[in-house]
């Protein structure tokens, strides 16, 4: 997946107010609790078909970080 | 001999089709929801950072019934089970099983002081069972298995909880989340089969995932213990009731799926086979993601718990029985009901229910 196309995907899907970049870091959006978590964890599953961990959401801090969990191979 | 032996074939073979015939069915089930009704905007009054309305969006929760401070589990129970007797002869009831994490004492079983309240008679079997999310489902497969075992004919099947009074009063997401209630269901012999087969699963290294520590038997309760945050600034104890939502998440979304298949190949039905799928109600995010998973249609999918919310092991009756309200005719409808959650603990199976529940 292209990483532009994946950023738009994270902002519809955990319904965020404004744009993302890779150096954003989720856990310090306003929005970010566990409901928000919980929408990661399903989006993140939809699109890799791959389950994110509670260890691996506590260890989430920008979409890179993300981006590296998810396996930097899959996008372009 | 000869005509001994024929005879004895004979009778083996009327026992084995008096057996093939015996069945279980589900006659009636009826629900309570205590008088204290909170909606979202009470929550949102008591906290005011947190948005109430992308919760009842996403969660599907607008209102939960909590008990008062001197009502309990048995209380609710007792009447659940006054509202379905008024139905049914309480004299024909000859098996009592009682699901509930909200026990009334350590000791007695509340099953024995329920019998006593209905006034049911004193030869029936009556006990607790502790399970939360997968109890209803454990229930009525139980049920089935005394009736058709021949110990007994009609099971009073009975699920209470109280969690809210587990919940720390600063801890905003279980509060939300979790409202309290009773159901009773009562599972007869038929002369035809009405319940299909049934599966679990247990993971115990799940088990702190959902968990109150203190009070029982390996820590005593602690007016001292210290105050814990988790998620999204939610307060609790080691006294109080913990969930780990996105790890529940998480298990839930990795084994449902493939188990409702295998409950549908134990069944030997196809996905669209079953009339409706009635899973536990736990939020409508995490169920619309296992409908979208299992890929079922959004008509056959049960999803209501905007009026009550997550009601632990009464859900599925709870649903069940507003969703029998809804049937327009009098025809058996197929139903897939799961359960899935505090253990960790899940179970299926393959119900049949009527406009006349």
């Amino acid at each position: 997946m292209e990483i532009e196309k994946f950023l738009k995907l994270l902002v519809e899907e955990l319904e965020l107010e404004s744009p993302l970049t890779v150096t954003t870091n989720l856990k310090e959006l306003e929005e970010w609790d566990s409901m928000v978590a919980m929408m990661l964890i399903g989006a993140v599953s939809n699109e890799f078909d791959m389950t994110l961990s509670a260890k691996d959401i506590e260890e989430i801090t920008t979409v890179q970080s993300l981006i590296n969990k998810i396996g930097v191979e899959k996008f372009s | 001999m000869r005509e001994f032996l024929k005879r004895g074939k004979q009778l083996w073979k009327l026992l084995t089709e008096i057996i093939k015939i015996m069945g279980a069915e589900i006659k009636g089930i009826e629900y309570v929801l205590p008088a204290n009704k909170v909606n979202n905007e009470d929550l949102a009054k008591k906290f005011p950072e947190y948005d109430f309305a992308k919760f009842e969006d996403k969660v599907g929760i607008k209102n939960r019934y909590w008990v008062d401070e001197g009502q309990t589990a048995l209380d609710l129970a007792f009447d659940a089970c006054q509202k379905l007797l008024n139905k049914y002869n309480k004299e024909d009831i000859d098996y009592l099983i009682y699901c509930t994490q909200s026990p009334e004492y350590f000791l007695p079983t509340t099953a024995c002081i329920l019998q006593d309240k209905l006034g049911l008679n004193k030869n029936i079997g009556s006990f607790d069972y502790n399970l939360g999310c997968s109890g209803y489902v454990y229930g009525v497969s139980l049920a089935k298995a005394l009736i058709e075992s021949g110990q007994c004919s009609n099971v009073l099947l009975v699920t209470s909880e109280t969690y809210s009074k587990y919940i720390h009063p600063e801890d905003k997401s279980n509060l939300a989340i979790f409202g309290d209630g009773a159901t009773a269901t009562l599972i007869s012999n038929s002369d035809t089969e009405k319940i299909g087969s049934f599966m679990f699963g247990t993971d115990g290294g799940g088990a702190e995932k959902l968990i109150i520590k203190n009070g029982a038997g390996k820590n005593k309760f602690n007016s001292c213990s210290p105050q814990l945050t988790y998620g999204s600034d939610n307060i609790y104890t080691d006294n109080h009731l913990y969930m780990n939502g996105p790890e529940i998440f998480n298990f839930t979304a990795e084994n449902i799926p493939n188990f409702t298949d295998e409950v549908l190949k134990k069944n030997n039905i196809l996905k669209e086979d079953p009339d409706f799928y009635v899973f536990h109600q736990a939020n409508s995010f995490m169920l619309e993601f296992l409908r979208k998973r299992i890929k079922v249609d959004k008509e056959k999918f049960y999803i209501n718990l905007e009026d009550s919310g997550n009601t632990v092991s009464n859900t599925i009756p709870i649903a069940l029985k507003r969703l029998s309200g809804s049937f327009t005719d009098n025809s058996d409808k197929k139903v897939v009901i799961v359960g899935f959650g505090v253990g960790l603990s899940w179970a299926g199976g393959l119900i049949t229910i009527n406009k006349n529940i």
